[in-house]
């Protein structure tokens, strides 16, 4: 993952990678548009205080996005009973990849609702491997998770995909 | 990782995340260049300003600071009341010469003491731009910190510790040219 350096300006660096945070933060929101809210306070702080740190600005933003989505759960669970799993974000029936020209749009629809079917803790470290390019270390590191674990997880969502999406027949 | 996870691994690769909306692209785009007015999260955070919840924040670090300062004065009376009633008067006589009351050493030591006081950063937010004064254009600075504040008796090796957050607001001169 490049470091947010070699972009001169937010906005390019935001079309790059805008898109996987915004699944990241889906996961762990009850909408999109509560997902929306934490990756703009995530990636806001980020751009004004943290773009110097080293390391991964990939996964410092994936925990930042994690804590910007347990604190507005925290908050919003005052006001109404709520703790239905997280993953709402995810669950609410959205689109959750794009569409494009030429693609198989009832596989995207298949993949997107076996998605929805994975226990929480799976797609998370799914969605963190595939689509956020995290390692396993940096995947325990965010969830606060031994490397182990993560790693069967992933494991885990992976059997749970192919048990539940029919082989593509090429040709 | 198994081998035979490859083609799904590949088939899931080759799907993009949905794009964030243009709005959300405004919203970020208008805090980064200082309009926070229109660019904020829909919810705010509980120290801020123009939530009412800084007010329970705040009454909770009262009522704590009086709490405190309740328990630390009733202890010290407490500590200053044992050796009155631990002296039998009844062993005084006519004979005896009298001395003065003085406090000793172990009375001392029964008593709260600072021992330890720190705060910990764990928020910085520019609020954007500001005017002093009317016209001296200025940036706005929030800094969040959790203070900390150790007693302990060196008696009965007992501590109290008190947090409370705090918001530290600096206003800086800045040049917009």
């Amino acid at each position: 993952m490049e470091s947010a350096h070699e972009h001169v300006t937010w906005q390019n660096w935001f079309e790059a990678h805008g898109p996987k945070l915004l699944l990241c933060a889906r996961q762990w929101t009850r909408s999109l548009a509560d997902a929306e809210d934490v990756v703009q306070e995530a990636f806001v702080r980020y751009w004004r205080h943290q773009r110097q740190l080293p390391g991964d600005p990939q996964a410092l933003l994936v925990t930042s996005i994690r804590r910007a989505a347990v604190d507005l759960a925290r908050r919003e669970s005052r006001r109404a009973v709520r703790e239905e799993k997280s993953g709402g974000g995810l669950e609410d029936g959205g689109i959750i990849f794009e569409t494009r020209p030429g693609d198989d749009a009832e596989r995207r629809r298949e993949i997107e609702a076996a998605l929805r079917r994975l226990p929480a803790e799976q797609r998370e470290v799914l969605v963190l491997k595939i689509w956020n390019e995290l390692t396993f270390e940096q995947i325990a590191e965010a969830l606060g998770i031994p490397l182990n674990t993560a790693a069967s997880r992933y494991r885990y969502a992976l059997a749970a995909l192919r048990k539940e999406l029919k082989p593509v027949c090429h040709g | 990782m198994d081998e035979s996870f490859h083609d799904l691994e590949a088939e899931l690769n080759a799907l993009r995340p949905q794009r964030p909306s243009p709005l959300l692209r405004d919203r970020v785009g208008s805090e980064l260049d200082g309009a926070a007015a229109t660019g904020s999260p829909r919810y705010t955070s509980a120290t801020n300003l123009g939530s009412w919840k800084w007010l329970g924040w705040r009454s909770a670090s009262v009522a704590a600071a009086i709490a405190l300062v309740a328990v630390i004065s009733w202890m010290n009376f407490q500590a200053n009341s044992v050796p009155d009633s631990v002296v039998p008067p009844a062993r005084l006589t006519r004979n005896d010469p009298v001395k003065p009351v003085t406090t000793g050493p172990s009375v001392d030591h029964d008593r709260y003491q600072p021992v330890a006081a720190t705060n910990v950063l764990y928020d910085l937010k520019d609020e954007g731009r500001v005017y002093v004064d009317g016209d001296l254009p200025a940036r706005r600075l929030r800094y969040r910190y959790l203070d900390t504040y150790t007693w302990k008796n060196p008696r009965t090796n007992a501590s109290l510790k008190w947090s409370v957050p705090r918001d530290e607001i600096r206003v800086l001169p800045a040049s917009l040219n």
